[in-house]
């Protein structure tokens, strides 16, 4: 069990600054996920962490001790790999008794630790097997076996379930969130799919070009980005941005598209914005804040109504993604399965604006 | 499928295909099959005319010879000195090609030098060694030759065991150093295991090039080490019955190269063409 | 819990210092032996040889004055030294081009599949993992003018008894030794070349045998470019190996009759071991090394071009 704490950590990879001052601190016990864009730095910071690559600068700390000096077997930690890693010359048992043998473990406890390793990921009939005898997942259920038995300070995953088909992924993500609940230990989990970042993090470390971008909660990042890359990193599908013309007057504001066409924003976020009568904006709406206009009754307080042309449609069963215009660019809505079913055809809709996302188009920040 | 189902023209070809590996086989094995079979005959079959191509009966006095003789003790000789230089090859030749794969060590630079050492023709630094040699009192002796031949063998060790390391996953030496091992460890527990196959296939032909040296142990040799090439060319225009004995010891000297050959058929393509071919 | 913890403590595999300098060098101390041996054994002869060329060492005496380059200029006023090169470009200018057809024509034979092919692999893969001196004698044993199988075949197909010394008469000592050294090698060939062309696309060829392209036009246009890298690594293979031939010449006609199959290799040996022309000697070496230089470095930049 233990905590860590980046402070100013840089690495140079010859002339790529792969890492450039992230200072992060975890809890005990808490799952920590980074996510961000392929070359952004993950992998390498994990790295860092694990003592497989020296920082240029910075100190890393883990349970109160700085490890910079320490070789990665020194920091008590244990890693998942995205290739599962596993001895193919070693059985399953070997495989995951590996660590423990390195560490001279009596064999009594080793079998003790291996059993019960195997119990709680269900793999106790493939232990005489050799890893080329398993399936992609059992692999990676090996994989964990073999970092659990270790009782490490501190978990290391890189990329653990990119190999899986989508289906297997979305079990073993659960069972690593069950697993995190069970034995408590600290994690950090490297991953480029937001659906798993949001799933399994207690704390979302966003990174881009080496750098935090943004860190907190799965849904304070979701529901307030600091900018728009969080914004639209998060989420599914994406973020719609439409750049817009943000005109201010008293406690009313409005996004007036190029193309025509305009929607006024709700006084609560009226409110936020100061200063500057006119200004240019992209405006960021969620597909999720769009739904079928019903009835004709009286919108709620920031709805407003817009009626738009279904140029593409995409069920996906339970939902539709329906692509339309707004401010001239293509946008795409979530609605219900059965709220569209043609192409081109005619549709009313409502869009929820209070959790509207204005950005700065220059700088890349939310204003409001 | 069944062959009697082929259509009647792929059957036609594929006999005449039969046919033609059977004449090839034919061609390049003959020469085999009469070293065998003279190292079988009588003094009277072999200097029978014309040639005889059957031996009335196999019978092994042309070995019984090498071994009253003491000359076996040349194939002793070639043995211990093409085991124990390529056995000291290896170890060194691994190790240092493991540096160069995962840490670059002496860049592309060290690497085109060392193959460069393979290129050196044997004849061009026979000569000087022989005199270094003969001032040193190595002359003769299992250390020189044992020496020599490590080193004319760490260039072929050192690229193909390359080649194999490189494609060792680094992932699982990096799991390793996380759980618990050492590099030395590492090496040894992980890297090791996992280029065994090629490890093995690299053995095998690093002793297959000792032990066909011819050169080397002609210049460095004189009694007390002589290899089994070296033994040969002693009963080239030799007395009354050399041809009894070049059969047999060249039967003899064929065997250990055929057994490890066979054995290592899947990697010979890999091996001989200094891994340009991947076979 | 507590138990385990202190089972795994980090401070439980702290290493000694000096444990720690060792891994920290491992790199160089893993590289350290192996340099160390080819420095010694490749490169101190090399240079020892390298200054003693510029010297004026012979059996008789031990002038170890430098003399510059006269022993290069003895180079070229020496005719039995050009002979020999003359001998070995022809043995390799005939050897090279023979051993790649016939190894191209073996390997033709047997890419298609057929049941047993890996034996007859195997077998064939025989005469080039045996030792050349043995090569030699076998084929010495072949030719034998009286006990060999050679002419007692070529007696009855000739039907009249033939008697040809093949390693004595000078119109056959040449024919002799190419026939051994493409016995022994063009295997070789094969074994690279089956590989290589077991690797061209599957694909291409069924695309061309649909548009009923002819087997010459598959080759050219298909075949050909595809195993070009390997051809051209098979052959800078054996032409080194070519080039610097000696055992399977020792074997047959020791450079016999005369020097009239003498190689550049067997002269060297000659100089060295029975005229004890050491500082001589060391200057053919390093033409020959120059020679070795000058194809390897053409034969790579050619590859890269191709490439
Ligand atoms: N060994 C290396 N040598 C040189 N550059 C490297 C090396 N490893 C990583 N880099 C560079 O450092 C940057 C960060 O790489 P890193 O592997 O950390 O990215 P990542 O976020 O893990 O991406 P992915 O999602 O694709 O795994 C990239 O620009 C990459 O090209
Ligand atoms: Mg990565």
């Amino acid at each position: 069990m233990a905590d860590v704490k980046l402070s100013g950590v840089h690495k140079y990879y010859g002339n790529v600054h792969a890492v450039r001052g992230v200072d992060l601190s975890i809890a005990d016990g808490e799952f920590a996920v980074l996510v961000g864009p392929s070359g952004c730095g993950k992998s390498t910071l994990l790295r860092t962490i694990a003592g497989l690559e020296d920082p240029d600068d910075g100190t890393i700390t883990i349970g109160g001790a700085v490890v910079n000096d320490l070789r990665p077997r020194e920091r008590n930690i244990a890693m998942v790999f995205q290739n599962y890693a596993l001895y193919p010359y070693l059985t399953v048992n070997e495989n995951i008794a590996f660590g423990l043998r390195a560490r001279k473990t009596p064999e009594i406890e080793i079998r003790k630790r291996v059993g019960e390793a195997a119990e709680m990921l269900g793999i106790g009939n493939l232990l005489q097997r050799y890893p080329r005898q398993l399936s992609g997942g059992q692999r990676q259920r090996v994989a964990i076996g073999r970092a659990i038995v270790r009782k490490a300070d501190l978990f290391l995953f890189d990329e653990p379930l990119s190999n899986l088909d989508a289906q297997l992924r979305d079990e073993m993500r659960s069972e690593i969130k069950r697993l995190h609940h069970e034995i408590t230990t600290t994690m950090i989990y490297v991953t480029h799919d937001q659906v798993e970042a949001m799933t399994l993090a207690d704390r979302i470390v966003l990174l881009r070009d080496g750098k935090i971008e943004q860190q907190g909660a799965p849904l304070e990042l979701f529901e307030q980005p600091r900018t728009g890359f969080v914004a639209g990193f998060l989420g599914s599908p994406s973020i719609n941005l439409i750049p817009a013309t943000l005109k201010t007057s008293g406690t009313a504001a409005e996004a007036v598209f190029k193309s025509g066409g305009s929607l006024t924003l709700p006084p609560a976020k009226a409110a936020l914005l100061s200063g500057a009568e006119e200004r240019q904006v992209l405006v960021g709406i969620r597909p999720q804040h769009f739904s079928r206009a019903g009835g004709g009754g009286p919108l709620r307080e920031g709805v407003v109504s817009y009626s738009a042309t279904a140029d593409l449609i995409q069920p996906t069963g339970t939902r539709t993604f329906t692509t339309i215009k707004i401010g001239g660019v293509d946008a795409v809505a979530e609605l219900q399965a059965h709220d569209v079913t043609n192409h081109g055809e005619r549709i009313e809709l409502a869009i929820d604006l209070n959790r509207v996302v204005l950005i700065d188009p220059a700088s890349g920040l939310v204003i409001a | 499928m069944r062959i009697g189902r082929l259509p009647a023209k792929k059957a036609r070809i594929l006999a005449v295909r039969y046919l033609g590996a059977g004449i090839v086989i034919l061609l390049f094995l003959f020469p085999v099959y009469w070293l065998f079979m003279i190292s079988f005959k009588t003094p009277d079959e072999i200097y029978h005319v014309p040639p005889l191509w059957i031996p009335e009966q196999i019978q092994f006095s042309n070995y019984y010879v090498l071994f009253k003789d003491g000359d076996v003790l040349a194939i002793l000789n070639s043995l211990i000195v093409a085991g124990v230089s390529s056995g000291i090859a290896i170890v060194l030749g691994t190790l240092c090609a493991y540096s160069l794969a995962r840490y670059g060590t002496g860049g592309e630079n060290l690497a085109m030098w060392i193959i460069s050492q393979r290129m050196i023709p044997p004849i061009a630094v026979v000569f000087p060694i022989f005199l270094i040699y003969v001032h040193f009192g190595l002359v003769d002796g299992y250390f020189g030759l044992i020496l020599l031949y490590t080193a004319f063998n760490l260039p072929y060790v050192i690229w193909m065991m390359r080649g194999y390391i490189v494609d060792v996953p680094l992932e699982l030496e990096e799991s390793a150093l996380v759980d618990g091992l050492n590099r030395w460890e590492v090496i040894w527990k992980v890297v090791f295991p996992m280029v065994r196959p090629g490890l093995m296939a690299t053995s095998v032909f690093t002793f297959v090039f000792a032990w066909n040296d011819f050169l080397f142990a002609l210049v460095l040799t004189r009694t007390e080490v002589i290899t089994f090439p070296v033994m040969l060319t002693h009963y080239f225009g030799g007395q009354s019955n050399f041809w009894a004995k070049i059969a047999a010891m060249s039967v003899l000297g064929t065997l250990p190269i055929f057994v490890a050959v066979s054995v290592m058929q899947r990697y010979l393509v890999r091996g001989i063409s200094l891994g340009a071919v991947k076979g | 819990m507590t138990v385990s913890v202190s089972l795994n403590g980090a401070e439980q595999r702290r290493p000694s210092r000096f444990g720690r300098m060792l891994e920290d060098r491992l790199p160089y101390l893993i590289v350290a032996p192996a340099i160390l041996i080819l420095l010694l054994v490749g490169l101190f002869p090399l240079i020892y040889s390298l200054i003693v060329s510029f010297q004026r060492i012979t059996m008789t005496e031990n002038d170890t004055s430098f003399v510059g380059l006269l022993n290069y200029a003895e180079l070229f006023r020496d005719t039995r030294l050009w002979a020999s090169l003359g001998h070995t470009a022809i043995i390799t200018a005939i050897a090279l081009p023979l051993e790649l057809l016939v190894g191209f024509l073996m390997a033709q034979l047997f890419i298609d599949g057929m049941p047993g092919r890996q034996i007859f692999v195997a077998l064939l893969v025989l005469p080039t993992v045996i030792s050349p001196i043995v090569a030699g004698a076998t084929w010495r044993l072949m030719f034998d003018v009286r006990f060999g199988p050679i002419g007692q075949i070529l007696s009855f197909f000739a039907g009249e008894p033939v008697r040809i010394l093949w390693t004595v008469n000078p119109a056959y000592v040449y024919p002799a030794i190419i026939i051994c050294e493409v016995w022994q090698w063009a295997p070789f060939m094969f074994l690279l070349l089956l590989a290589a062309l077991s690797n061209v696309d599957q694909s291409q060829l069924e695309a061309a045998e649909i548009d009923g392209a002819s087997y010459l036009r598959v080759l050219r246009a298909i075949v050909l470019p595809a195993i070009a890298p390997v051809i051209a690594v098979a052959c800078l293979i054996r032409g080194l190996d070519l080039v610097r031939i000696f055992d399977i010449i020792w074997a047959l006609t020791e450079g016999g009759p005369g020097s009239m199959t003498e190689t550049v290799s067997l002269y060297t040996y000659v100089q060295g071991f029975s005229q004890f022309e050491t500082s001589y000697t060391a200057a053919i070496s390093f033409l020959v090394i120059a020679l070795l230089t000058l194809i390897t470095t053409l034969v790579l930049k050619r590859m890269e071009l191709t490439r």
